[in-house]
């Protein structure tokens, strides 16, 4: 049986109107996220992950539109939620973690009263109890001595202790979706593997469900169960880690893991994706990464391909699959890889 | 070093500072009234001075210690000084306290209250252009405040005297209190409303958009994102999080802008024919009346230097960052800071 998803995207769009036309960041994106499950969007900077993120909690500037689709948020449908309605889902039905530690906390506000802070707004108890979580949230996040701590400033704290606290603040109000934004982008790698096993350790002690946005694969195969990946707004592989990582079937995913520095062998130069992804003021009418794809075909730059399904978790938008397309093998380096 | 030692150190530095500041002014302030062209005489005898021998004014001069130089003249006014006496004035021909003390009450309470009025508006209403950032209201208080400013000041107070006192008679054209009514609070009160209004028009707006402004800046900040997903009003994030973050400039702004709202009250004195200090500081001026203007340029000072150290000593307070930083240096027990 198929559970009701906590989340769901339907044909999302979404455009930013600017001096200089509309910009097209997200375009018809579908998503789903289960109660419990990590689900990691990745792609390049500028493809629209963090506005797909900011869009749930509708956070966007105010340039920024909802041009289609649905959002669906635990069976409740938020697409047309005014700002009022929306600050009683943030907190209790939605969080967010960001990507820079350093500048998200108030500098002046000791982070226990950052904690009860969103306690306070959501909870009727009072100012003893709100602690009280407060210290509960620190320990949770693996703050030695929280009880002393929940007096100091955050200039008293180590980026990867901000980001902890940034997290206890984000999980205080008990949310059933967390937005985690590039969480552990800012800090160093013994840190963000800290951070990454308390994510996964917090989703198994209280089944929160997790939107993990990054550009870093390594990091998503550490923490995802489900990967979708994003080129210029659009979802172009979605599938389980294990089919996203070792079953990829979209160029643009061959070419982000043979990015990789593991999947680079000793003496060979890193290797990367030419060009650069397109401005979205104007996108091209058929698959974006045409031009830079090396396995184009003529009909990549004239139409947008389909969602291809491959098993019922994993869809993949690239003609390369349709049956008149001709059989393209996976890159002999990323095969050499993936079957290690 | 413990702490108090380290408060005492502070306090001495500062009170050192202080004098010095004094010292220095008081004499700037001697020798350019000095260098000034005229003739204090002039004042003392008035027109008899021009009926009068050369001797005689020698003798005058002599009399009244105007003949020895400079230096030593400066050496036995400071003296007196430190003994409280700050001589006769030129003219009045009573001791210049006398002169003083009955008119620096009506300053310091048009002052006063101008002082508060301005900085509880002007927070007041950049909070509420903050709020409303770039709607209908907020566009209409900015263009209107800024008119409003730029109105000038002494012509502001004459249209005023005509449409309050001289059309509509509802309130005294000027002084500080009717004849015979110095102990009325109403009548007080009657009186300041006009030269008020002037103090308050004419310095409002700069405070009031400076602090617009500082809250917009603090609230583009990345911090605020991270509490509107706790879900709190823009008001409360606002008030609670951008305001006490501006809250050392504003009380910065607050320090450094007594002198402009002194020097303000001078021209509203002049309007309103208001018996205060500034009147009497333009007037020892004119006439050189060089222990008058001693007096009220070390009173002056004394009020500028001393809001400035009120205003750091708070900052310290508010602002941890500051405090740990002295700390710091401290510790480092190397000569002392600057303080102010």
């Amino acid at each position: 049986m198929i559970m009701e998803p906590i989340l769901q995207l339907k044909n999302l769009s979404i455009s930013f109107d600017t001096a200089n036309g509309e910009v097209e960041a997200v375009r018809d994106v579908n998503l789903s996220l289960q109660k419990g499950e990590i689900l990691a969007i990745v792609g390049e900077s500028g493809c629209g992950k963090t506005v797909l993120g900011q869009s749930v909690l509708k956070l966007l500037p105010k340039n920024s539109r909802i041009k289609e689709g649905q959002i669906i948020v635990d069976g409740e449908d938020i697409t047309n939620y005014k700002e009022k309605k929306m600050r009683n889902l943030r907190g209790p039905a939605l969080s967010m973690v960001f990507q820079d530690p350093m500048t998200t906390l108030n500098p002046t506000i000791p982070i226990g009263k950052q904690i009860t802070e969103s306690i306070l707004k959501h909870n009727k108890v009072s100012r003893e109890e709100a602690k009280k979580i407060a210290i509960e949230m620190l320990h949770l996040v693996g703050i030695d001595d929280p009880v002393y701590r929940i007096s100091l400033q955050p200039h008293f704290f180590s980026g990867g202790m901000r980001q902890r606290c940034v997290l206890a603040i984000a999980l205080a109000s008990n949310p059933k979706i967390l937005f985690a934004d590039e969480p552990t982008t800012s800090l160093d790698v013994t840190v963000q593997a800290k951070i990454l096993d308390l994510l996964l350790d917090i989703r198994d002690k209280t089944g929160i469900s997790i939107v993990f946005i990054s550009h870093d694969l390594g990091v998503v195969a550490r923490i995802a169960d489900r990967v979708a990946v994003m080129y210029a707004g659009k979802v172009v592989e979605i599938g389980t880690a294990e089919e996203v990582f070792y079953d990829p079937c979209h160029p643009y995913t061959w070419g982000l893991l043979s990015a990789l520095p593991s999947n680079t062998t000793e003496g060979e130069n890193l290797r990367s994706i030419q060009g650069m992804p397109p401005v979205m003021m104007d996108p091209p009418p058929g698959d974006a990464f045409a031009v830079r794809n090396e396995y184009a075909l003529k009909i990549d730059y004239e139409e947008m391909p389909p969602m291809f399904q491959i098993s019922p978790t994993h869809f993949t938008a690239t003609w390369l699959l349709d049956e008149r397309a001709p059989k393209v093998e996976v890159p002999l380096s990323l095969k050499r890889s993936i079957s290690i | 070093m413990d702490r108090r030692t380290v408060i005492l150190k502070k306090l001495l530095t500062r009170l050192m500072g202080f004098i010095a500041a004094m010292l220095l002014l008081s004499i700037i302030v001697f020798y350019i009234a000095r260098l000034a062209p005229g003739d204090p005489l002039q004042s003392f005898y008035g027109d008899a001075v021009e009926s009068m021998t050369t001797q005689e004014l020698q003798e005058a001069r002599k009399r009244l210690g105007l003949d020895a130089p400079n230096h030593i003249q400066y050496i036995r006014w400071i003296t007196n000084a430190f003994h409280g006496e700050f001589g006769l004035s030129l003219k009045y021909k009573i001791p210049v306290m006398e002169v003083v003390s009955p008119l620096i009450g009506n300053t310091l309470i048009l002052g006063g209250i101008s002082y508060l009025v301005v900085f509880i508006f002007a927070i007041l209403l950049a909070i509420s252009c903050a709020l409303f950032e770039d709607t209908l209201f907020d566009r209409i208080i900015c263009k209107v405040g800024t008119a409003a400013y730029y109105i000038p000041a002494f012509w502001l107070g004459v249209v005023l005297v005509l449409i309050f006192s001289i059309n509509l008679n509802w309130l005294p054209s000027s002084g500080a209190y009717d004849f015979g009514k110095s102990g009325d609070l109403l009548n007080r009160l009657e009186h300041l409303v006009l030269p008020l209004i002037v103090m308050v028009l004419s310095h409002l707006w700069y405070y009031a958009y400076m602090f617009r402004n500082k809250l917009l800046d603090e609230f583009r900040k990345d911090y605020i994102i991270l509490a509107k997903t706790k879900g709190l009003k823009k008001v409360e994030i606002i008030v609670k999080h951008c305001l006490r973050n501006i809250a050392p400039t504003i009380i910065s702004i607050m320090a450094i802008s007594s002198p402009h709202i002194l020097s303000g009250t001078y021209i509203a004195e002049a309007v309103f024919n208001y018996p205060g200090i500034g009147a009497l500081s333009v007037e020892s001026a004119k006439y050189h009346d060089y222990n008058l203007l001693m007096l009220l340029v070390l009173i002056t000072g004394v009020l500028v230097i001393i809001s400035s150290i009120i205003a750091q000593s708070i900052n310290e307070m508010i602002d941890p960052m500051l405090k740990e930083q002295e700390a710091a240096t401290w510790k480092k027990a190397t000569k002392n800071s600057s303080s102010w």
